[in-house]
């Protein structure tokens, strides 16, 4: 206990220097901004912004990083309740009964409950995250190489299992991206592979540039391609403040969302748009507003924005103590890592300490900061939707062409880029998830070291993956996920609960 | 037979993907299960998406009808000369000396071929975007940073045909300002700013 405490002295101390704090503050409103906008989600803004991280410290880059995730599920809200207009997928939900209670004239206590629900569900989590992180990293040092052969794969499995769409064709999606990670030097025997003589393709593919291409421009094509929408802020917001039965009501979906988010959010493949999925399920069926579901039920705000910040905090568990992303912002974050010169693992709490514990308790001071940026200046962020998007893509674009440059000054990264919006194009034409393909991108690489590890240690002997009782119950998990989600019927539930 | 035309391409893609890397993983040596070589784990994951491919092509036959976009004769047209002319007019440009350095071919090669692209309605908005794109790294050399931005704007700009030309310029103007700010002022990455003669 007095280890944690003065651990988390230590944190602070890092979180609250000048610079951290700023970029803690400006990865908030840049995330609450795209968070209001439809049309740009963190995943694009987060591989946007990489290439301008690379000349920061890792903390403070991490930090910044991690306040667009967290201020994306505050800023998403936002629009959610007043225009009925989800600007992420995790508050599609909210929309629900969000947008119901504005029209019943209790928009300010929608947009307080979710605000307030929010910070509660950070600050548990921020502590979640501080407890379990140095536990979870002693049980990840007795890991050998099998285990974490194994653990990636159920990452790799759950992640394609969790994704919207097909699971079939999101398992395709995953091997796709560790084909894509192939690409480059061998580590071990120094061979090129896949690389066609081209000597920028001998440290692999551009990350930056493969999500950069899939998920930000790739996306400007298809929302130029979409007819455009306007709306227009018709109600109003009303008194923020709720009545004593709307506190009474909101509490316990509050510390329901905040537990099933945590849940969650630190399963591989999970995150914040599961969990408000999952809270909101759980709401309709066990609140005691579920009768009024359908006509602005508070319960069906406080969940779910609970749950989605609850979990935007949690994915960093498995990022920060395994070093393996359970989903596609947390793919990034080892993107922007590595680029730092920092290899994700279980040896990062100790090796990294002001990382570890500065960005914990920066998450809790950006919570912080969100409400005091969110409920005063609601008005401010809704100005934003009116700037037309014919406006927007050029920045977006012109931002993605210095910013893949930059990172190694070459405009061979630039056309790789093209290449992989055109691929993302196609992803999308198809029906294919590219979340799990960044996933598998990044493990790939990581999984054929352990692989290649094991099989060495065990002579050639691949049954060291079942007799290892750590990497067997691993493999079990990953193979009832798969045989699960494959039976009709719980297919058919997780299309329900995706189509909310 | 009503099949799902997405899943059935995407198997297509799955499979064409499996196919070529396990062509070009012949010349790596396997090694064996104890000493894996580099080709060994290629091997396995080209096989493993082979596998999927197969399965979702398989799929696409039984799960519903969702059959993809109506594509214009031109956007057929269009598509394939635009990757004939790309893939054409790379080794004609890399013959020429001046053209060899800084990825000049590949550059003027995609952007001929998207230039192709854009003539058919369809194609016209991904072919625009990215032929902004291409046009910066064309220029970003010898151009200096603020040519190159202003013609991936002013391209990019046709992509919505609501666009004006007052407002192109007021974006222009605007990102090149915010743009230098950021990228040089602070950040100073290392790039000619203006043209170099």
């Amino acid at each position: 206990m007095d280890l944690l405490f003065a651990n988390l002295a230590h944190g602070f101390g890092v979180a609250l220097s000048f610079d951290n704090l700023f970029f803690a503050l400006l990865g908030a409103l840049i995330g609450t901004a795209i968070g209001v906008l439809p049309g740009i989600g963190p995943v694009a803004t987060i591989s946007l912004l990489l290439p301008i991280t690379f000349g920061q410290p890792a903390t403070t880059a991490i930090i910044m990083l991690a306040g667009i995730y967290y201020g994306a599920q505050y800023g998403g809200s936002t629009t959610a309740i007043l225009l009925n207009l989800p600007g992420e997928v995790s508050s599609v939900v909210t929309t629900l009964e969000g947008y119901k209670m504005a029209r019943n004239g209790r928009a300010g206590a929608a947009l307080a409950i979710a605000a307030l629900g929010s910070f509660f569900a950070g600050s548990v989590a921020t502590i979640l995250v501080a407890a379990s992180g140095p536990l979870l990293t002693e049980v990840a040092l007795s890991f050998g190489p099998a285990d974490y052969f194994s653990l990636m794969l159920l990452g790799l499995i759950i992640s394609a299992v969790l994704a919207q769409g097909s699971v079939i064709k999101s398992v395709g999606m995953v091997v796709f991206g560790v084909a894509l990670g192939l690409v480059g030097t061998d580590v071990q025997t120094g061979q090129q592979r896949f690389t066609f003589g081209v000597p920028e393709l001998s440290d692999g593919l551009n990350f930056a540039a493969i999500a950069m291409g899939v998920f930000g421009i790739a996306e400007i094509i298809l929302n130029l391609e979409r007819p455009e929408v306007r709306e227009v802020l018709t109600t109003k917001v009303g008194s923020m403040f709720l009545t004593k039965e709307e506190w009474k009501r909101a509490t316990p979906s509050v510390l329901r969302g905040t537990l099933i988010g945590s849940a969650l959010g630190i399963l591989p493949g999970g995150g914040a748009s599961l969990a408000s999925f999952g809270s909101y399920m759980m709401e309709r069926k066990m609140s005691k507003g579920r009768a009024e579901f359908g006509n602005g039920a508070i319960e069906g705000v406080a969940g779910p924005e609970a749950a989605n910040n609850a979990a935007a905090q949690t994915s960093f568990i498995p990022l920060l103590t395994l070093g393996i992303p359970s989903n596609a912002v947390m793919a990034l974050m080892v993107g922007a890592l590595i680029i730092q010169g920092i290899q994700p693992g279980p040896r990062m709490v100790e090796s990294q300490p002001d990382l570890f514990w500065g960005l914990i308790c920066s998450m809790w001071i950006g919570n912080a900061m969100l409400l005091v940026i969110n409920l005063p200046l609601i008005g401010m962020w809704v100005k934003l939707l009116q700037v037309p998007y014919k406006y927007m893509y050029p920045a977006i674009l012109s931002f993605c062409a210095i910013g893949v440059y930059s990172i190694n000054n070459n405009v061979f990264d630039v056309y790789q880029t093209v290449f992989f919006a055109i691929l993302g194009y196609t992803f999308s034409k198809l029906k294919m998830e590219p979340a799990p393909l960044l996933v598998g991108f990044v493990l790939g690489p990581m999984m054929e070291e352990h692989l290649r590890r094991a099989m060495l240690l065990s002579r050639g002997d691949p049954s060291v993956f079942i007799e290892r009782p750590i990497s067997a119950v691993l493999l079990l998990i990953a193979t009832l996920a798969l045989g699960l989600m494959l039976l009709p019927g719980l297919r058919k539930k997780k299309e329900a609960a995706m189509a909310g | 037979m009503r099949i799902n035309a997405k899943d059935f391409w995407s198997g297509i893609l799955l499979l064409t993907l499996a196919g070529v890397g396990l062509w070009l993983n012949l010349d790596h040596t396997l090694g064996s299960a104890r000493r894996m070589g580099p080709g060994y784990m290629p091997m396995m994951t080209f096989w493993v998406l082979l596998g999927l491919g197969a399965i979702v092509l398989g799929i696409s036959f039984f799960s519903g009808q969702d059959s993809l976009e109506r594509w214009a004769k031109l956007d057929f047209v269009t598509l394939f000369v635009g990757i004939g002319v790309t893939l054409g007019a790379y080794p004609i440009i890399a013959a020429v000396p001046a053209l060899t350095n800084n990825w000049y071919p590949l550059g003027i090669a995609l952007m001929l071929g998207l230039g192709v692209m854009a003539v058919s309605p369809g194609w016209r908005k991904l072919a625009l975007v990215l032929a902004g794109m291409t046009v910066f790294g064309i220029l970003l050399d010898q151009g200096g940073l603020m040519l190159a931005l202003a013609a991936l704007i002013v391209v990019a700009a046709f992509a919505d045909p609501t666009h004006r030309p007052l407002g192109v310029l007021g974006c222009i103007v605007f990102l090149l300002v915010l743009c230098w700010w950021v990228f040089i002022y602070e950040l100073d990455i290392r790039v000619n700013v203006w043209p170099v003669f």
